[in-house]
């Protein structure tokens, strides 16, 4: 396994190549942002470690850069600040999972145990309708390249959806599959979470049948393209 | 402006506050000093106008007397024997006590009056003279003098008397003419209370109109402190509406202010920041390089840099909270803030398969910052999400008076109710055996205790702990 350590830190660094070498990981360390995004584009890691404050070019950006090129190798990244607001903005720059300086580092062999497991679940084919397009072994979606933030929820419900498109599904077909036997099996809260899937991925895409059900079509002008 | 916390005056509190409270009121000065003026303008011309009519009516009668004392002095013989005064062809004159009397006296070089002759009408009373008579008629050196007094039927008198030096008589004769002025005093009266009257209904309109005056004209600065009092408690973010030119200038130094302020609480942030960075990158390769090597010196290190981690995130936490006390307007859309939260925590748990359903109305927002509800909420949910067996619930409502409240809640083992309240306390971790940072419930207290709002502990339904908000809300 090949890992891509981004850290500014020397001695954070060199412990943290000491540790993920004893674990058994190949690693390679970049010291700022420009040194990471060459390395990361270049060279094919199978998870990377991203500290966030870094010289040059910070994390956030190098993350961005990496997704943008269509790069899907996951990546943990190492808050210093400990702000939800730089996680929040870290996973909406495309990372996989985070941890809060100062961290044991048995804590952060585990998450990357488990970021890799995660990685490499079964693979199958991408899904795509019109401009959307959904990868269940990522279980990632994106509109026009754009990705999407979902829930597991409404990623569930989209990925239903597509797997049946062009097709009416009612609503208690809805409830019955995207629900365990436990959830509260309430066919209205259906509603709330097409309205807010139709938000994230444009307002036309899901029709309402009335009596019947939804439907997910590509739009008009996408089904010729695709 | 006034100390206590008022939030809002409308215009016809202010009534109360006016009679109730002495001295600082702007309202209270205006008109104060408006009615003294008024009142003393009033009252001065009433009296020029009263006394002008009295004068009027008193110089009619005068003109009467006059006459009067013309007549007699045509009907006076003066000789050898002395002066004799035939009646005059006055009716009034010859008719008893009728109202209109003369008389004519000698004034002795001693200065008493001798009276010589009088009118049928004074019968056998005397022509009333004051005691100071015969100086004020030396002081008037030949000229008529008047002057009020009782007459014989008690009746009130206007008098005039006139110095005449008679050929053939060693002493100055004085006539004297008398007549009623009941009419001119009734008159006199009538004017006055008519005129007091009116003058007072006008003095009282006027300081109403004053008063209105000063409720209008002082209204910007109502509705610019009631902006001020709105900024303060988080409604708004700046003085937005214009205001007269006289107060303009205030309301932009209020603004200016403002903005001051939220640049040195972003200031004091970023340095909170900066101070964080540059000290947890040191701790974690202290822990780190202790944790790898056995012994006691290790040891040490490593207890001691998880106190300095506790100090270092405790008083971060509060300059933060103290730069978060000022903190102004802001209101975030608690639906985008849950939305991301899920969102990334789903993934983040995603081996365990966690399942974050969160329900919120669009229109309910946060009445604080975002960063401060994405500290509040990432925490306990994903303390949540850490705990739990793999749902984790979160639903928020609105509970009145710019209020709401966010249960967070699992299906975990939960804990235990004695421990509730130890929990919420600074330093206490319940996942000392979980590495990584601690429940950070003392974390969540900490913030919504700055918002002014309270954390309660419960059992979920679901089997877990249940944690409720309580915040201030705000629309979005």
């Amino acid at each position: 396994m090949r890992v891509l350590l981004v850290e500014d830190d020397v001695d954070l660094s060199r412990q943290l190549k000491g540790a993920l070498s004893d674990a058994g990981y190949a690693v390679d360390h970049a010291a700022d942002g420009e040194d990471a995004h060459f390395l990361g584009d270049t060279e094919p890691y199978d998870v990377v470690v991203l500290d966030l404050g870094l010289p040059k070019i910070d994390g956030v950006s190098v993350l961005e850069r990496w997704r943008r090129d269509g790069k899907t190798t996951p990546v943990l990244i190492l808050t210093a600040r400990g702000a939800w607001s730089d996680k929040v903005s870290g996973f909406d720059a495309g990372a996989d999972d985070y941890l809060t300086k100062p961290f044991h580092t048995e804590e952060l062999l585990a998450r990357l145990r488990a970021l890799l497991r995660r990685s490499a679940g079964i693979a199958s084919a991408t899904l795509t309708c019109g401009g959307l397009r959904l990868d269940p072994r990522a279980a990632r979606a994106n509109v026009n390249g754009e990705p999407l933030r979902l829930t597991s929820l409404e990623y569930r419900l989209l990925h239903y959806l597509m797997m049946h498109q062009g097709r009416v599904i009612s609503r208690t077909e809805l409830v019955e599959h995207l629900y365990d036997q436990d959830f509260d099996r309430d066919s209205n809260t259906i509603e709330v979470f097409v309205g807010r899937l139709r938000k994230k991925i444009g307002p036309d895409r899901i029709e309402t049948v009335r009596g019947l059900g939804y439907r997910l079509t590509p739009l008009a002008g996408e089904a010729e393209a695709a | 402006m006034t100390t206590e916390p008022v939030e809002s005056q409308p215009v016809a509190a202010s009534w109360t506050r006016w009679l109730g409270r002495p001295g600082r009121s702007l309202t209270r000065r205006l008109i104060w000093l408006a009615s003294a003026w008024i009142v003393v303008a009033l009252t001065l011309t009433g009296m020029v106008l009263t006394s002008q009519f009295e004068e009027s009516g008193l110089r009619r009668l005068g003109g009467v007397l006059g006459t009067t004392v013309d007549e007699v002095l045509l009907a006076t013989r003066s000789g050898a024997t002395g002066v004799t005064t035939a009646q005059i062809q006055d009716s009034r004159t010859l008719r008893q006590l009728s109202g209109k009397y003369w008389a004519v006296a000698e004034l002795t070089p001693d200065g008493r009056l001798v009276m010589l002759s009088r009118s049928v009408s004074l019968w056998d009373a005397e022509m009333p003279t004051p005691f100071e008579l015969p100086e004020m008629l030396a002081d008037a050196r030949g000229k008529t003098i008047s002057y009020n007094a009782r007459g014989p039927a008690d009746e009130p008198l206007r008098v005039a008397a006139s110095v005449k030096s008679l050929t053939g008589q060693a002493n100055p004769i004085v006539f004297f003419a008398a007549i009623d002025r009941s009419n001119i005093d009734q008159d006199t009266d009538a004017f006055a209370r008519v005129t007091w009257i009116a003058l007072a209904l006008l003095g009282a309109g006027l300081v109403a109109a004053v008063f209105t005056q000063v409720q209008i004209g002082l209204r910007p600065l109502y509705g610019l402190r009631n902006e001020i009092a709105a900024v303060r408690k988080g409604e708004a973010a700046r003085i937005e509406r214009a205001y007269p030119i006289e107060i303009q200038p205030l309301a932009d130094q209020v603004n200016r202010l403002l903005a001051h302020n939220q640049e040195v609480v972003e200031r004091q942030r970023t340095h909170v920041g900066n101070l964080a960075h540059a000290l947890k990158t040191p701790l974690s390769v202290m822990l780190a390089e202790a944790g790898s090597q056995p012994g006691l010196l290790p040891d040490v290190v490593r207890r001691q840099s998880e106190i300095m981690k506790g100090q270092v995130d405790h008083h971060l936490r509060r300059a933060r909270a103290a730069a978060r006390a000022q903190g102004l307007g802001e209101r975030t859309p608690l639906g985008e803030v849950l939305d991301e939260l899920a969102v990334m925590l789903e993934r983040v748990f995603e081996t365990k398969g966690v399942e974050v359903d969160w329900r919120a109305p669009d229109e309910l927002g946060f009445r604080g910052e975002r960063q401060d509800l994405q500290e509040i909420l990432g925490n306990l949910m994903e303390n949540a999400c850490k705990w739990c067996g793999r749902r984790v619930r979160v639903s928020a409502g609105p509970t009145g008076l710019g209020q709401m409240v966010v249960v967070v809640e699992d299906d975990g083992p939960g804990l235990p109710a004695d421990r509730y309240e130890e929990v919420l306390k600074r330093g206490a971790r319940l996942d000392e055996d979980a590495p990584g940072s601690g429940l950070g419930l003392s974390i969540v207290d900490d913030l919504v205790k700055a918002y002014g709002g309270r954390v309660t502990l419960a059992r979920s339904d679901m089997g877990g702990l249940k944690v409720l908000l309580e915040l201030p809300a705000a629309e979005v």
